[in-house]
């Protein structure tokens, strides 16, 4: 029987959490982050830390005997970005290269219908 | 027609008047989005409404979804099909963002990073090799992982005032470093 796992991407612009739960999500089974895999804090968010961190995760989910997964991606969102980062497309690439069977592929970034005011101020952010 | 192996993807609306270059000449482009991404796209005229349907390889459809959104968003076919290569991707700024509703603003950013006659936007494209687009309250790019970087820095740049002459000096120095970063990012 096949068992079949939910990755979870939370792909921002400084780092790449990917959490694999069961079906119901109250359960993980597996989880990497971009930071555990590179040394320097500004590789957290790179395509390679991605793949990586990806690469752990398959590691991991083969010992428990998952074959099949559905991904689902996401942004920080929210009042924050809504773009997902640079380490989405190159974790989802290498969990399919690993062998699993992806069911799906979703996109879940929450989207406010209309909530609270982006962090900044009145004035913007000032460098 | 194999309808019920079909699964529902996402919809997307896109403006009327690039309805037409999605379907393309007698639904050529259409056909070549649904070959290519394993998709089926159903498309509402009237409405602009996209409907996309998977049907075979979800990795592929998934990208189709940034293929439909990239012709809406300006680019030709012929780019926007680019996006099916592995590391392209595409990125879309909402002007909005940085304008107050009702203000000029926007079309001052707009002719900023278009420039005359499409210098500037000539300039970043060539200097970073992706590809820009400017339609309607929207900026988008598509390329790699490494020009995203450095043209959405100009991008910014631009929007936020800089002259475009300090733009280019920044650009111009990264041109080297970004052909050694795309060597590095090649081999991991």
């Amino acid at each position: 029987m096949n068992k079949t796992g939910v990755a979870h991407i939370f792909a921002s612009q400084n780092n790449t959490i990917i959490i694999v739960t069961d079906m119901t999500g109250a359960e993980t089974i597996a989880k990497a982050s971009g930071g555990m895999v590179v040394k320097n804090d500004r590789d957290e968010s790179s395509p390679y830390a991605a793949m990586k961190a990806a690469d752990l995760i398959s590691q991991k989910l083969r010992e428990k005997e998952i074959s099949d997964i559905i991904i689902k991606v996401r942004a920080p969102g929210g009042s924050k970005s809504r773009i997902p980062g640079p380490g989405a497309q190159a974790s989802i690439r290498a969990l399919s290269r690993a062998g699993f069977k992806i069911i799906r592929i979703e996109e879940v970034t929450p989207v406010p219908h209309d909530g609270t005011k982006k962090k900044g101020g009145k004035r913007g952010r000032r460098v | 027609m194999k309808t019920n192996e079909r699964t529902y993807l996402s919809s997307i609306k896109i403006p009327k008047d690039r309805i037409g270059v999605l379907v393309g000449q007698k639904g050529k482009i259409k056909r070549k989005i649904e070959s290519m991404g394993e998709v089926q796209l159903d498309v509402d005229s009237n409405g602009g409404d996209i409907e996309i349907y998977q049907v075979g390889d979800p990795l592929k459809s998934s990208k189709s979804i940034s293929v439909v959104q990239a012709i809406a968003r300006g680019f030709s076919p012929a780019n926007a099909l680019t996006l099916f290569s592995e590391s392209e991707e595409l990125i879309v700024i909402p002007l909005r963002d940085f304008a107050k509703p009702g203000s000029r603003r926007i079309e001052d950013i707009k002719g900023r990073i278009i420039g005359t006659k499409g210098s500037t936007r000539r300039i970043i494209e060539e200097l970073t090799s992706c590809k820009i687009s400017v339609y309607g309250d929207t900026v988008s790019v598509i390329g790699d992982y490494v020009s995203l970087e450095a043209s959405l820095k100009a991008v910014n740049m631009l929007i936020n005032g800089s002259r475009h002459r300090t733009v280019y000096t920044f650009l111009e120095k990264n041109a080297r470093k970004l052909r050694l970063q795309r060597i590095e990012e090649s081999f991991g």
